[in-house]
């Protein structure tokens, strides 16, 4: 995947109403890649048919 | 007794001259204000020392106990309190400035409950700004493990660990997001738990992400931290995420029996290549387990391949789930987070919306992978951390993306038990060669609400390892 540019990083921020600057910038845009590229690579068999739940346990887990 | 003795004690000690009233908790409480006076400083492991309060509430136990009325193990013991937790009347910063003149109206659940069991809360410990995973970043100054100056003390429930090292305290509290526990009590050689999500009530303690978080002791020795779990554990209807299942008696669980209990290792964990443990730590998790082997446990590998996954998806939860607490602070007034909070809050800030979803997906084939691992083994073993506690780099700011990849990897050793909610413990397993030894780590995990096992492994291991007292205190 492509990285974040810190123009990039600059955008998302105004879309969430953050103004960030440096030396921010490029702090958060290396935090951020690293997550993006490590989510990235997460490519499990079935992932998308799972269904995403909180962390309810289920009943049976129970000890 | 000297005085001067009486903070080198465990609780199960502590409490049985208590009882027998050959000490008193004026005694005790005075020879802890003490030794903060003396180490505290060195150590910056409290943000508020409560002396005067602690001195009334020692007088009144005292009274109490020398009018017939002892209430259990816990009475007349000075306890520290992770400054995230809410103590009535008495300030509640969360190590912000942010949040330096919050003071709570109530007690936190789980402080209620250890005020009913007679201990004494003797402070509001020190930690990392919001419960984040950097040292740096509390607003009232670094906290330094007290087994070196200078190294990392574990975070980020930094002066619960520090302080309970030190014998600044009898026991404490932390809070585990993503190893905050867990971390604290293996870098400074400790037992902590985390216990199952749901066992411990959260009224009363400030969020760091709410489908994480667990409040869990920090203690020198498992049966402490078996005690003062059980005055904490158990349903609260002021937290609807706390299950009303019965609360075992936790010390009684201590047999040391672990014959014909099967025992898994967790490969990956184990793999320097894979999750980069180092060889100490390595060595010394395998010796665990051979002593638990000794003692009757059938002990095999296990892959859990999905666990090198759990850094990355654990963070990408909690970054997420820690900014949507309080956006607003990040916008009005971010010149008050520290600077590493600063980039870490804003980071969580872009992670987009089908990235949170793909983790909260992956989080559900983690926690399906170690309950089927549940199915065949009691336990589960594991370093706690890859390595020794570091030297903290007190320079500010993300050097780099490797540095920043790298902190998602060496979240994979915590951040799995913090993903699927299972009760984790973690136990020192040994100490590094050399004249300034450094505690290593063990971490025992166990089925959803089976602390009791958990805690009985710790136990028997501990027991027959020697450790506790063997290695003796830090040096302070």
């Amino acid at each position: 995947m492509a990285e974040l540019s810190n123009g990039d990083i600059k955008a998302l921020g105004r879309a969430v109403n953050l103004n960030i600057q440096e030396p921010e910038l490029t702090q958060v845009a290396y935090s951020l890649n690293a997550i993006l590229e490590g989510m990235d690579q997460i490519d499990i068999p079935g992932l998308n048919s799972v269904e995403p739940l909180p962390i309810i346990l289920p009943e049976g887990s129970v000890a | 007794m000297n005085q001067a003795d009486i903070p080198f004690l465990a609780v199960t000690e502590l409490a049985g001259l208590i009882e027998r009233e050959e000490i008193t908790p004026v005694d005790v409480v005075e020879a802890y204000l003490k030794r903060i006076d003396d180490v505290n400083p060195k150590l910056n492991a409290f943000i508020t020392v409560l002396k005067e309060q602690a001195l009334e509430e020692a007088a009144s136990a005292t009274s109490e106990i020398a009018n017939g009325g002892y209430l259990g193990p816990l009475h007349g013991i000075p306890i520290g309190i992770k400054d995230q937790i809410h103590t009535r009347g008495i300030r509640t910063t969360d190590a912000s400035k942010l949040r330096e003149h919050f003071v709570p109206d109530a007690d936190a659940t789980v402080v209620a409950n250890l005020k009913k069991t007679g201990a004494i809360v003797l402070g509001k410990l020190n930690m990392t700004e919001f419960a984040m995973g950097d040292p740096i970043t509390s607003a009232f100054g670094v906290t330094h493990n007290p087994w070196e100056i200078g190294r990392n003390p574990g975070t980020s429930s930094t002066g619960s660990g520090a302080a309970t090292a030190a014998c600044l305290c009898a026991t404490s509290l932390g809070e585990d997001t993503g190893g905050s526990v867990r971390g604290p009590a293996a870098n400074c050689g400790l037992a902590g738990i985390r216990p199952s999500w749901g066992r411990v009530s959260r009224f009363g303690v400030d969020g760091a992400s709410w489908s994480f978080d667990t409040i869990g002791p920090i203690s020198r020795t498992v049966e402490d931290c078996a005690i003062t779990l059980q005055a904490i554990a158990g349903y609260d209807s002021n937290d609807p995420y706390t299950w009303n299942v019965p609360v075992p008696d936790y010390r009684r669980a201590l047999t040391g029996d672990v014959r014909g209990m099967r025992v898994g290792i967790v490969k990956e964990l184990m793999d320097p290549e894979v999750c980069g443990v180092s060889n100490d730590v390595r060595d010394s998790v395998l010796g665990a387990a051979k002593i638990l082997e000794g003692l009757g446990a059938i002990v095999s590998e296990v892959s859990l391949p999905l666990t090198t996954i759990s850094g990355v998806v654990m963070r990408t939860l909690t970054s997420t789930e820690r900014v949507s607490l309080n956006p607003d602070w990040l916008r009005d007034r971010p010149e008050d987070f520290h600077h590493n909070t600063r980039v870490a809050f804003m980071t969580g800030s872009l992670i987009p919306s089908q990235t949170y979803y793909k983790a909260q997906k992956a989080r559900a084939l983690v926690r399906r992978q170690v309950l089927e691992a549940f199915k065949e083994f009691d336990v589960l073993l594991q370093p706690t951390n890859p390595s020794p506690p570091g030297i903290m780099d007190l320079t500010q700011g993300v050097k780099s993306k490797e540095q920043a990849a790298n902190a998602l990897k060496e979240s994979n050793f915590r951040g799995l038990y913090s993903l699927t909610g299972n009760p984790a413990l973690s136990v020192c397993c040994g100490f590094t060669d050399g004249d300034q030894p450094l505690p290593l780590a063990l971490q025992i995990a166990g089925r959803p609400f089976d602390e009791s096992t958990v805690l009985n492994v710790a136990y028997a291991y501990e027991q027959a390892a020697s450790i506790t007292g063997t290695h003796g205190h830090p040096p302070f």
